[in-house]
């Protein structure tokens, strides 16, 4: 764990205060300044000089990241021209959104994310998950093409739910539930920015717990979860976690789905709708086999294996996991 | 009973034969005295409506009449040697009178119920005399004759229950007034929908070839000449009724592809037999043809002629099937001219007036068709249609010449073809008399003044030149023989279209019933044995992994691709927006 590294805290620092030069600019380039910082305030926490996979998806990081903004910073400029005549264009719109959605690893523009996720620790993943896609999305909602971005969003659930059936790796399945859920926040910041802040605040919320728990035993592939000799309150908070994630009902992580479905519904998005409820069965499957076979099936007692766990961040999960399956049917007592 | 004196060969020979004269004799007269007898019979009437039978007789039936006796009677005639070793001769004898039975019906009949009598007999006898030899092959072709016949019959019938509206079947009182009534434009293309049927045109070409397995003498009578050719007069009787109709165009595309299609699915051929029968197609295609560009006359001339030599065509190669013990393929024969001089002589002319030779029947009818169609406002591609099938008639006419006559025998290293079976012989020296004069007496009588034409020299030598290069390719294709490398290989799937005649009776047949039977065995397998799991959790399960594995693949590519295909997104991007597209 590097929060106790200072150097590495330094970055992190500077990767968190990135995001707010970005998002609380007033001009598109100081929105480029804010991503470049960014950027090169991420590559140190990613690279770690003992593990090559890992300075391996630092380089290809840098790499996509800075197409990206290349290709962002050479449309604004571009818009400069062209703002000159007060023109404006679709073309350009798909121009910045497409540079954009490269940065925050959306499809078409998302074979990086599955690659370089599988060469970074369970922290870094969560980072990339979640803090990372901020400013790429609050860049996107200030102008995008309507019409490319649902497009993007039929893409994203797809891709997302599609591409993760197959995969043992774990980061790479949460790098494809990841995709998924970017089709949600897409579409959730297309109608209203709030909106998105409530799921994107849910949805790392879960990210959070779930990243925690595999960081916590040490988990990188789905294997691991057969043979491992875990406490049951451990397994059944990874199982109701998963739950939550994929949006089954009782939990909260049903909440965001449901009022986001809401909205499409009153915007007369019903093919989207019906995309997004499909596909999110699908997600619900996978997420369901891992626990399944892992806790009642195939379950392998080893008992000369143990793990042990600090009790303090066993506490913490547990908290964060009655949220996480309490939290809808809490909410409602605030009502009363 | 065949070693009889009197046979009933010889008795049904006889009087077809003197039936045959007496229709010279009154075709003349009606001829000269441009005659036309109406009988007519009511039968009942009820309603203002009457069923009749009525009898039509002017020089156009009487003409065919006498053909088709003639040619009956001969073909009985010649049975007599063929069929000689037949136990059920009598039956056979007896189906082929009923066939001519039906056939008479047919052609004097101008009411429409009437019309159905006969046409119905045609089929039903067809099948019989199909399926004549009694075998699993014999079953599927007749299957195949008798279904795609039935489909004519069944637009007879609705013709009939259609017509009801105007009072009578006898629609020859009424052109004028059904001219003019739109509703006779879907009668008329029922009407030409059966013809096409019974003529084999294209998309029910597949029946005649497949009509082979029944006995030569039937294919010589049946087959060739007077079966087919009831759909092509049928439209000739109509045809007041069809001219300037949408199906009339129609029949011209479909009859000219019926034609080139024949020819050339002819050099494909190995089979003696159904290279006969595909250039009868081709023949039909060619009357059905210059029928819908309105010259009924012309196709009932060319009717005649093809009668007369492609039923000769067909006794020469039931001669020659006998002497190769029942062997139809040509890659076994060869050189037979050498030991069958007087059979070969019969075929070498049949050939020539089917390759319209200069002064033998073919040439009177074909050479006028084709100038006719010069000389008419035709475009393009029914000009290439005609033209190229000529040169394809020719082609296959010298393959076939070629690989029968020229070469050495292939069958047997010992061997004996004995040519003196004056039988066969005789009937057919009757028909070769009839193909050499049948064209030249056919055009003095039936045309009262000869038809104009006016062709600039090259135009009037394009026939010239299209069978002189057909000719040239039917030598040089004849030189492939069984030992060499069969080209066709390099080319098989093109060979394969063109020899299986367009695919059509795999269309017809296996097309018909196969994507039925498939589904029937998928919701078997499926939703019977299979508990409908691939239409639900299962199948969806399998899509969804085959999809993942699929998506795994593209992920599966080297970084720079990835990087490279978004740069290459962007500028297309930026072209788009730069020109404005």
């Amino acid at each position: 764990m590097f929060l106790f590294n200072s150097n590495k805290m330094f970055f992190l620092f500077i990767l968190f205060f990135s995001t707010f030069i970005s998002i609380s600019s007033n001009t598109w380039f100081g929105c480029w300044i804010g991503l470049e910082i960014n950027l090169l305030s991420f590559i140190p926490l990613i690279s770690n000089s003992n593990n090559l996979l890992a300075s391996e998806a630092s380089l290809k990081y840098f790499l996509t990241q800075t197409i990206a903004s290349i290709n962002f910073l050479f449309t604004i400029l571009m818009m400069l021209i062209l703002m000159k005549n007060f023109e404006m264009n679709n073309f350009i719109l798909i121009m910045m959104n497409s540079s954009m959605l490269m940065k925050m690893g959306s499809t078409p523009f998302h074979f990086w994310f599955p690659n370089i996720i599988e060469g970074l620790s369970w922290f870094n993943s969560f980072i990339l998950m979640t803090w990372q896609k901020i400013t790429p999305m609050i860049i996107l909602s200030y102008c995008f093409n309507k019409n490319f971005i649902i497009i993007i969003i039929i893409f994203n659930i797809i891709i997302g739910a599609i591409g993760g059936l197959n995969q043992t790796s774990l980061r790479k399945l949460m790098a494809f539930s990841s995709i998924n859920n970017l089709g949600w926040m897409v579409s959730a910041i297309m109608i209203s920015q709030t909106l998105w802040m409530f799921y994107f605040f849910l949805y790392s919320f879960m990210i959070t717990i779930m990243c925690f728990l595999f960081h916590m035993l040490n988990m990188y592939f789905i294997n691991q979860l057969f043979i491992n000799n875990m406490n049951f309150l451990i397994k059944i908070n990874l199982l109701i976690n998963f739950l939550s994630l994929g949006g089954l009902p009782p939990f909260i992580g049903f909440f965001p789905k449901w009022i986001i479905i809401n909205f499409l519904i009153n915007n007369n998005m019903y093919l989207l709708t019906l995309l997004f409820m499909m596909m999110s069965l699908i997600m619900l499957f996978y997420y369901i086999r891992i626990t399944y076979s892992a806790f009642m099936f195939n379950y392998l007692k080893m008992k000369w294996f143990k793990i042990f766990i600090k009790n303090n961040y066993f506490m913490m999960i547990n908290f964060l996991s009655f949220i996480s399956v309490m939290g809808m049917i809490l909410s409602t007592f605030f009502f009363y | 009973m065949n070693n009889m004196k009197y046979s009933i060969c010889f008795i049904s020979f006889i009087f077809l034969f003197m039936m045959s004269m007496l229709n010279f004799i009154f075709m003349i007269y009606f001829i000269m005295n441009k005659l036309v007898i109406l009988l007519e019979w009511e039968i009942i009437s009820f309603n203002s409506i009457s069923i009749v039978m009525s009898i039509l007789l002017d020089w156009m039936s009487l003409l065919f009449m006498m053909f088709v006796f003639l040619i009956s009677s001969v073909v009985i005639y010649y049975s007599k040697s063929y069929m000689s070793s037949e136990l059920n001769l009598m039956r056979f004898i007896i189906l082929v009178l009923l066939f001519v039975f039906s056939m008479m019906l047919l052609i004097i009949s101008p009411n429409i119920i009437s019309i159905l009598l006969g046409w119905d007999g045609l089929g039903l006898v067809s099948y019989c005399l199909v399926i004549y030899y009694q075998n699993l092959k014999s079953y599927n072709a007749g299957m195949l004759t008798a279904l795609s016949n039935r489909i004519g019959d069944v637009l007879i019938l609705m013709v009939i229950s259609w017509m009801l509206n105007y009072g009578s079947w006898n629609y020859i009182f009424y052109l004028e007034f059904m001219n003019n009534d739109w509703q006779m434009k879907f009668v008329s293309s029922m009407i030409i929908m059966a013809a096409m049927t019974k003529s084999a045109q294209i998309p029910f070409s597949s029946w005649l070839p497949a009509a082979m397995a029944a006995p030569t003498p039937v294919s010589a009578l049946v087959h060739s000449s007077t079966l087919v050719t009831a759909g092509v007069y049928l439209l000739i009787r109509f045809n007041m009724l069809l001219l300037d109709t949408f199906f009339l165009k129609m029949l011209l595309l479909l009859s000219g592809l019926t034609m080139f299609m024949a020819g050339i699915s002819a050099n494909y051929e190995f089979d003696l037999k159904k290279i006969i029968a595909l250039s009868t197609l081709s023949q039909l295609g060619l009357m059905m043809s210059i029928l819908s560009m309105g010259m009924p006359d012309l196709a009932f001339f060319h009717l005649l002629t093809h009668a007369m030599f492609k039923a000769l065509l067909f006794m020469c190669a039931g001669v020659i099937i006998h002497l190769m013990n029942d062997m139809q393929d040509i890659r076994f024969m060869g050189g037979i001219s050498m030991y069958i001089p007087l059979t070969t002589l019969c075929m070498n002319i049949s050939n020539m007036a089917l390759c319209g030779i200069p002064f033998l029947a073919g040439f009177y009818s074909k050479d006028l068709v084709l100038e006719m169609v010069n000389f008419s406002t035709f475009n393009l591609s029914i000009f290439f249609l005609f033209y190229l099938s000529t040169g394809l008639t020719m082609f296959y006419s010298f393959r076939l010449v070629m690989y029968l006559m020229i070469n050495d025998y292939n069958l047997m290293s010992i061997y004996n073809l004995y040519d003196e079976d004056y039988v066969m012989l005789k009937s057919m020296f009757i028909l070769l008399f009839m193909s050499v004069i049948s064209g030249s007496f056919l055009n003095w009588m039936i045309f009262p003044y000869p038809y104009m034409i006016y062709l600039p020299f090259n135009m009037k030598m394009m026939v010239i030149y299209v069978s002189l290069i057909g000719g040239m390719f039917g030598y040089l294709v004849s030189n492939m023989n069984i030992y060499s490398v069969n080209k066709f290989i390099m080319t098989y799937n093109l060979s394969n279209f063109l020899g299986m005649m367009w695919f059509m009776p795999n269309l017809s047949t296996y097309g018909l019933n196969y994507y039925f039977l498939k589904f029937s065995q998928n919701l078997v397998k499926n939703i019977d044995l299979g508990w409908s799991e691939i239409y639900s959790g299962f199948g969806m399960m399998s899509i969804m992994k085959k999809n993942s594995v699929l998506y795994n693949i593209y992920q599966m590519n080297n970084f720079k691709i990835y990087l490279f295909s978004f740069v290459i997104w962007m500028v297309i991007i930026l072209f788009m927006m730069l020109f404005n597209i």
